[in-house]
């Protein structure tokens, strides 16, 4: 079984050049694999600054890495034939926050539907492909007669997002890569999406990497999460156990930062960096240590390894190193293989549960 | 006060939404009606709106992209440009009228008595001016020359109380991050102590993090001075978070009004019962649970109460009859023929 996409030691370095100090580290030394089967979701979570938008556009081959490759059923994107291309044009979707550029302005909301189902051969005639569209609307909520016809700028933001998750659902790819999907949408309708996106993986086997700042919805939808912070991973593993009873200094500061809907679980105070981990220099050592309330010495030195906390979880942390060490390019043998029928996964802090259906 | 509200056209002014229990309001908003003329017709933005603030409370207005929310931000400091158009209601601002206000004495009272801070803030900011010369005009704007040592004192003294550093007095705003750019209008909206400052969405472009150091100055600078707060947001958990008193709009109309914990506990209007339900929680996986349909179009709102097309409760009477809001409970208003009206505090 051929990995359907892979991150290998990924590095993205923007600027640099003559005026090395503009230098910017956006992605670190990143490997992730999605494997055709079983579907899986995997959310990754990170604030501005995170790289979680340039590993977007890495696994896209909207830029090429640094260091390391991206590939597609093994192979190198940089190395795609053409027509290897136009299936992992295919297979992998993309939905972005403000899709906005992705239309073409003078065309009507209805091509850019249309476009894929006839470019893919997937109807038979023109009134399936009908058909295949008002349901695709209707599925994330959009008024087909209100949608239909018009042109991309008389649509909202919202609007015109929902289009883009009808069209990822109309073209049913094996893996769609969501940025952001539903940050611009109002909540009543998120919750709708975000479930007619899970039902993809769930009905149609279509796996789907979830990239978002809403640690809440990567909870609810996912089944692994990576929490990155400034290009590199903090803490990965099992979504329940992270959000649960999270470990890194920064995943616990994130979960503590949402605001709870819940008037009796108020917010808590955010806690001071440690005495050392003032005189951190963000340059070398730990990048989260001049933030991090327990910083040690030794985090002022080298950026910490992975440990493997637990069966389901790593975490880039001193304060886990008497826990074996993880190598960053073994990163998923860290995430839960959903079992293929149902949702059936590991439950919270199961360290030695077998993986399911596997 | 003079019965200018009861003007034609215009049907049964809904009461207004004073609390009983006798705490001094600040500002008083009565059957606000707002409409923007479009080349399709009249929308209906707020559509007859009546709350009261307390004196230094934090009340909530809630509501999805639509519902009218900053709409009534912009009327209550007359920021409305064509073609939109208040078209009828008051705002008593301590008994005082500001929506009847010319464009000299509203000036004149923004900052002064009542702030706002947008969702784009940030960049509200002029580009091209200190930090500290935005502040010193802000005063002088207000017929508050200030120079010299004193006027030092003062942004130094202004800016401390939003955590900002007494060196971003001199820097430019782009030498800020976003969250001190937030404080930096904060500190601004603050610098002429207001009784009432409007925050709509006011961290809706900042990271989590930031936003609760945000929201935790802003709460800190209520207390210290005595102000009312008008929360306008989307997110419910940061209404959770932050506000006494929640009003829950939809479709241009408040349908709630109550203490935030007896929303979010019991939840009276049915829109607001699937508003919480649809929130996603930390609590239990697996639930994602949207509200069923649409909000109407304001070009054609639907006759009788404007939830009734989406209501499980759906009755007869809602098909025709719009729901005012009422006293339901002890301290709790709702617009739902659902609840009968609460005779024993009226």
């Amino acid at each position: 079984m051929t990995t359907l996409l892979e991150a290998r030691g990924v590095t993205k370095i923007y600027g640099g050049g003559l005026f090395r100090r503009d230098r910017t580290v956006a992605l670190e030394d990143f490997s992730l694999r999605i494997e055709p089967e079983p579907p899986s979701i995997t959310a990754i979570v990170g604030e501005s600054g995170s790289g979680k938008t340039t590993l977007a556009r890495l696994l896209l081959g909207m830029t090429m890495p640094t260091a390391g490759a991206i590939l597609y059923q093994g192979k190198d994107l940089r190395t795609l034939s053409r027509r290897e291309w136009r299936a992992f044009r295919r297979d992998v979707q993309a939905i972005f926050q403000d899709p906005y550029e992705v239309y073409n302005p003078f065309y009507r909301i209805d091509h850019v539907l249309h476009t894929p189902l006839k470019k893919f051969g997937l109807v038979k005639s023109e009134r399936e492909a009908q058909q295949r569209i008002v349901e695709a609307l209707q599925a994330v909520g959009l008024r087909p007669e209100e949608t239909l016809g018009r042109y991309p700028h008389q649509l909202s933001g919202g609007q015109r997002q929902r289009v883009m998750v009808a069209r990822a659902l109309l073209v049913r790819p094996r893996l769609i890569i969501a940025d952001e999907p539903v940050s611009m949408v109002d909540a009543s309708l998120r919750a709708t999406i975000l479930d007619s996106l899970r039902a993809l993986t769930r009905d149609f086997g279509v796996s789907l990497i979830y990239i978002t700042h809403d640690l809440i919805t990567a909870y609810q939808i996912s089944d692994n999460i990576i929490v990155l912070y400034r290009g590199s991973v903090a803490e990965a593993g099992h979504a329940e156990p992270v959000v649960q009873e999270p470990q890194h200094p920064y995943t616990r500061l994130l979960i503590g930062s949402i605001p709870l809907p819940d008037p009796d679980r108020a917010w808590s105070e955010e806690q001071e960096p440690s005495e050392i981990g003032r005189l951190a220099d963000a340059s070398t050592g730990c990048t989260f240590a001049n933030r991090c309330p327990y910083a040690m010495e030794m985090c002022l030195e080298r950026h910490p390894p992975l440990y493997q906390t637990e069966r389901y979880r790593v975490t880039a942390c001193y304060l886990y190193r008497e826990s074996p060490l993880l190598a960053s390019e073994h990163l998923d043998e860290a995430f839960v293989r959903p079992g293929v029928a149902g949702p059936a996964v590991a439950t919270s802090g199961a360290a030695d549960d077998s993986t399911a259906g596997a | 006060m003079s019965d200018t509200s009861l003007r034609l056209g215009q049907t049964r002014p809904e009461p207004a939404a004073q609390p009983r229990d006798g705490a001094e309001i600040v500002l008083d908003v009565r059957d606000l009606r707002v409409s923007y003329y479009t080349p399709r017709g009249p929308v209906r933005a707020v559509n007859g709106v009546s709350f009261a603030l307390r004196r230094g409370e934090a009340f909530g207005l809630v509501g999805e992209s639509g519902s009218g929310k900053s709409t009534i931000a912009l009327s209550l400091l007359q920021l409305i440009k064509p073609p939109g158009r208040i078209e009828g209601g008051q705002a008593l601002l301590d008994g005082k009228d500001i929506l009847s206000l010319s464009e000299e004495e509203m000036r004149r009272l923004r900052l002064a008595e009542i702030a706002l801070i947008t969702q784009g803030a940030m960049n509200s900011l002029n580009p091209v001016m200190r930090i500290r010369d935005q502040i010193v005009d802000a005063w002088k704007d207000h017929g508050e020359p200030v120079n010299g040592r004193e006027a030092e004192d003062r942004i130094r003294d202004l800016l401390r109380w939003v955590g900002l550093r007494p060196e971003v007095a001199r820097m430019y705003p782009h030498e800020l991050s976003g969250g001190m750019k937030q404080r930096a209008v904060i500190a601004i909206a603050i610098s002429m102590r207001p009784k009432v400052i409007i925050a709509d969405e006011p961290t809706s472009a900042l990271d989590v993090v930031v936003q609760r150091q945000i929201m935790q100055t802003l709460r800190r600078i209520q207390r210290d001075l005595g102000a009312a707060v008008i929360l306008i947001g989307h997110d419910m958990g940061l209404m959770a978070q932050f506000v006494d008193r929640l009003g829950v709009m939809y479709a241009g109309k408040l349908v709630e009004v109550s203490p935030v914990r007896d929303i979010f506990k019991d939840p009276l209007h049915p829109y607001t019962q699937l508003l919480i339900a649809s929130l996603p929680s930390l609590a239990r996986k697996g639930q994602l649970q949207g509200i069923p349909g649409l909000p109407p179009s304001l070009l054609s709102p639907p006759p009788g109460c404007p939830f009734h097309p989406r209501c499980p409760f759906v009755m007869e009477r809602c098909r025709v009859e719009v729901p005012p809001l009422e006293l339901k409970r002890p301290n709790r208003l709702v617009a739902c023929h659902l609840y009968e009206r609460d005779e024993g505090q009226a």
